[in-house]
């Protein structure tokens, strides 16, 4: 079920309604019927894949289980091997298996041999990765001792299967989300207006930010040898915005659904754009994922502590594994390496935490601004092309400055229209996050007035016709 | 949870209401304009009386000129074709037509050839170009007889206008804008509802050979039509435009048919495999004129 269709429009009141005036008195029937609503909402996609969940859900419940029962280092560390090993075991089959089987004939082919295996026709089940490394913090988090498990089969069914946050995240940690499970819930007026405001500004973001970028887009990364340099460059630009509407969009409105239930999920993006250095990107973008690989990966390996080497070695780690996470493809890994390669001089000068606590921002820091958004959207050619040898391509296109027109962008009354309507929605977009920065607000908060205007909005340039799916549902 | 719930009402339907004005405004912006061919005939059309009218879909729209054709004849016609649609919209066109108090004494039929033996109807791409007029009941019949979201979309507008301007913001919202500043612009077509591709360097490519393709005009609209038109006394010619290699086999003799399918033997006269270009549609409408003369009555 997609948040912005006719069927969710119709889900979220009724479910809403059986929540808050049905089953109010009992926080046993509240978190059943979230499951129930979960699943209906993931199986309206494919059903079969609901077995997947189910699946996951009683590994690490058991899983869990059994590492409070046992004080056995070794029988603790193997509890943790079988739930490690069906989570990923499950990813690295959907996600991956074509990816590490195709890379292997590759490799043969380069020394002369040629293999003969067979790639397999796999659905790649939609939120999979998001779940998987949710329940497996759970897991981690019981072993390392800093979680009480649940015994309530219920509670944690809600948890893995939350329906706001299953397909796209936000990843929450069961330490943030389980014990809101536990509590009874008591409905805050304010707090679920600011949740109504949410999804108001996540279909905003989605519809008429990403949706609209979504027309040059896909014209100019699918035809890249047809565009000018200049063309080429703002396309990179456009994707850029287009990802974030796209993926913020979603966490956004996956946090004011949440809020209208009584949950509190974790802020995922912190506007990202308006970062000063690579660091600080991290920092603000997708952040339920970064701060899962700093807890799971990054910390555990060492950190930024050790030798000089280490600290490469660890940076360089993280960064593969996250963009390896995004996708099975080489073009995601090399996303990855970029990223790594900007971040780390920032670390070795051990100025990547400059802008910690200093969310306000002042005039002459627009250049620095500026510079971290264009080597983000370079970085972003990567992730978006369906192959490095375009990506490639599409860089030295870029860089070879033989064409600097742009008429695609204004050769037709609908390119025109798109153009202007582009514009217009990223300047509002970027208006709004900026009061909110400077305000040290950590999410666009809006009125009354102006939720009725961006709803005016969202009617007058949203993209309805043809809607693209949400990006990160291929993740 | 009351403070909560007046507050998303008021938004709810604060935007309701002004989306209601919003939506209201921009249909009545486009029904004073001559932007989309329903609104054209309405305001930019002063006369009632034409010899002939073509309805069709692009390959009417960009085959038959009609000031070719009424400069050999001198006859006056009216080209009130529209691209992406299909019989059944050009039904509704005739509808329109004549339920504007206009009168013609032929009706060029010219849709995608392969529409004449279509069996399923479906809503066409630009059939939201009625939307204006969603509130009359021909064109509200017209819309709810088709299944599925955009259908249903556009046969509610007629009651909640939000729907149809929001869904299709682009192509109604917009153009509305532009005919507060323009009212007499014109999508694509000129002032006697004419379009033609772009222009295009005549390359010399001769077609040898031309497939067989059979149209059945099994299409029940034609039957529509046909009654339509005998109900006010309009000759219905069914037209078959120039296809690039391929012959239409008619097996039908119920209706008038005149058969251009293999008119043009050479690549150069084509846009693409059903369309022409500038010169193609020169050919196509002496040609035309020529046969639909011996209709006319004129020597």
């Amino acid at each position: 079920m997609l948040f912005n269709s006719i069927v969710f429009a119709i889900f979220l009141p009724i479910v809403f309604v059986l929540y808050w005036f049905v089953f109010r008195n009992s926080l046993k029937l509240q978190n059943l019927l979230i499951v129930l609503a979960s699943y209906v909402f993931y199986g309206w996609w494919d059903w079969r894949f609901l077995a997947l969940i189910l699946f996951s859900t009683l590994v690490d419940f058991f899983v869990a289980q059994e590492l409070q029962k046992t004080a056995i280092k070794r029988h603790q560390k193997g509890l943790l091997a079988i739930s490690l090993l069906c989570n990923l075991g499950l990813l690295g089959f959907f996600k991956y298996y074509n990816f590490f089987i195709s890379s292997w004939i590759d490799a043969w082919d380069l020394v002369g041999v040629r293999m003969d295996l067979q790639t397999l026709q796999i659905i790649l089940p939609v939120g999979i990765s998001f779940y998987t490394f949710q329940t497996l913090s759970y897991t981690i988090d019981v072993y390392r001792q800093k979680l009480e498990p649940t015994h309530d089969f219920i509670q944690f069914s809600a948890f893995v299967s939350f329906f706001p946050q299953l397909v796209a995240g936000p990843i929450e940690r069961a330490s943030n989300l389980l014990p809101q499970f536990k509590k009874p819930r008591i409905f805050n007026s304010d707090f679920a207006v600011s949740g109504f405001y949410l999804i108001i500004w996540g279909l905003f973001k989605k519809v008429v930010v990403a949706d609209n970028c979504a027309f040059f887009v896909n014209q100019i990364f699918d035809g890249t040898h047809s565009y000018s340099s200049l063309e080429l460059f703002f396309g990179a630009v456009l994707f850029g915005f287009q990802i974030y509407g796209d993926f913020s969009g979603y966490s956004d409105i996956a946090i004011g659904v949440a809020r209208l239930f009584g949950f509190r999920l974790m802020v995922n993006f912190s506007f990202p754009y308006f970062s000063r250095d690579i660091s600080e990107f991290w920092r603000r973008w997708h952040i339920s994922l970064s701060t899962w690989f700093r807890d799971y990966v990054y910390i555990p390996l060492g950190g930024s502590h050790g030798s000089r080497w280490l600290q490469i070695r660890n940076v360089f780690i993280v960064f593969l594994v996250s963009g390896f996470w995004h996708g099975a493809n080489w073009t995601f890994i090399v996303w990855g390496g970029i990223h790594a390669l900007l971040f780390l001089p920032l670390l070795l000068a051990k100025v990547n935490r400059a802008y910690v606590g200093e969310t306000v921002i002042s005039l002459v820091q627009v250049p620095r601004i500026l510079l971290t958004f264009i080597l983000v959207s370079f970085a972003w050619i990567y992730f978006r092309a369906d192959t490095l040898a375009i990506a490639h391509t599409f860089i030295l296109k870029i860089f070879s400055f033989k064409d600097v027109t742009l008429t695609l962008f204004y050769a037709t009354s609908k390119s025109q229209l798109f153009s202007f309507i582009i514009c217009m929605s990223i300047f509002i977009m970027l208006f709004f996050e900026f009061l909110a920065i400077q305000k040290n607000r950590k999410e666009v908060q809006l009125t009354t007035y102006s939720a009725i205007f961006i709803s005016l909005l969202i009617m007058l340039m949203g993209v309805f016709k043809n809607p693209s799916d949400f990006i990160y549902f291929q993740f | 949870m009351l403070k909560f719930l007046k507050k998303v009402g008021f938004i709810v339907i604060g935007f309701l209401l002004l989306s209601y004005l919003i939506s209201h405004a921009s249909l009545w912006s486009l029904r004073q304009s001559q932007f989309y061919k329903p609104t054209f005939l309405t305001n930019g059309v002063p006369q009632t009386q034409f010899d002939y009218i073509v309805l069709g879909a692009s390959t009417g729209l960009t085959t038959l000129n009609t000031q070719t054709i009424d400069s050999v004849l001198h006859t006056t016609g009216l080209n009130l074709s529209v691209d992406d649609t299909s019989l059944p919209n050009q039904y509704l066109m005739l509808q329109h037509f004549i339920a504007t108090g206009k009168r013609t004494d032929f009706c060029i039929l010219a849709p995608n050839p392969k529409n004449y033996n279509t069996l399923e109807h479906t809503l066409s791409d630009n059939d939201y170009r009625f939307l204006m007029y969603a509130h009359r009941p021909y064109v509200h019949d017209y819309y709810s007889q088709f299944k599925g979201t955009r259908a249903a979309i556009l046969q509610y507008s007629s009651w909640m206008p939000t729907l149809g301007v929001s869904y299709y913001n682009a192509e109604v919202f917009y153009p509305s804008l532009l005919s507060l500043l323009q009212p007499n612009k014109h999508n694509r077509f000129d002032d006697l509802g004419n379009y033609s591709y772009p222009d295009r360097a005549f390359v010399d490519a001769p077609i040898s050979q031309f497939q067989d393709t059979d149209l059945t005009f099994k299409n029940s609209y034609l039957e529509k039509i046909k009654a339509l038109c005998d109900l006010h006394g309009i000759t219905m010619i069914c037209y078959i435009s120039p296809m690039k290699g391929l012959k239409a086999d008619v097996g039908s003799a119920d209706y008038t048919i005149i058969n251009h399918s293999d008119l043009l033997k050479n690549s150069g006269y084509f846009h693409d495999g059903i369309h022409v270009n500038t010169i193609g549609r020169a050919q196509a409408s002496v040609v035309f004129a020529r046969d639909f003369k011996s209709y006319l009555g004129i020597n």
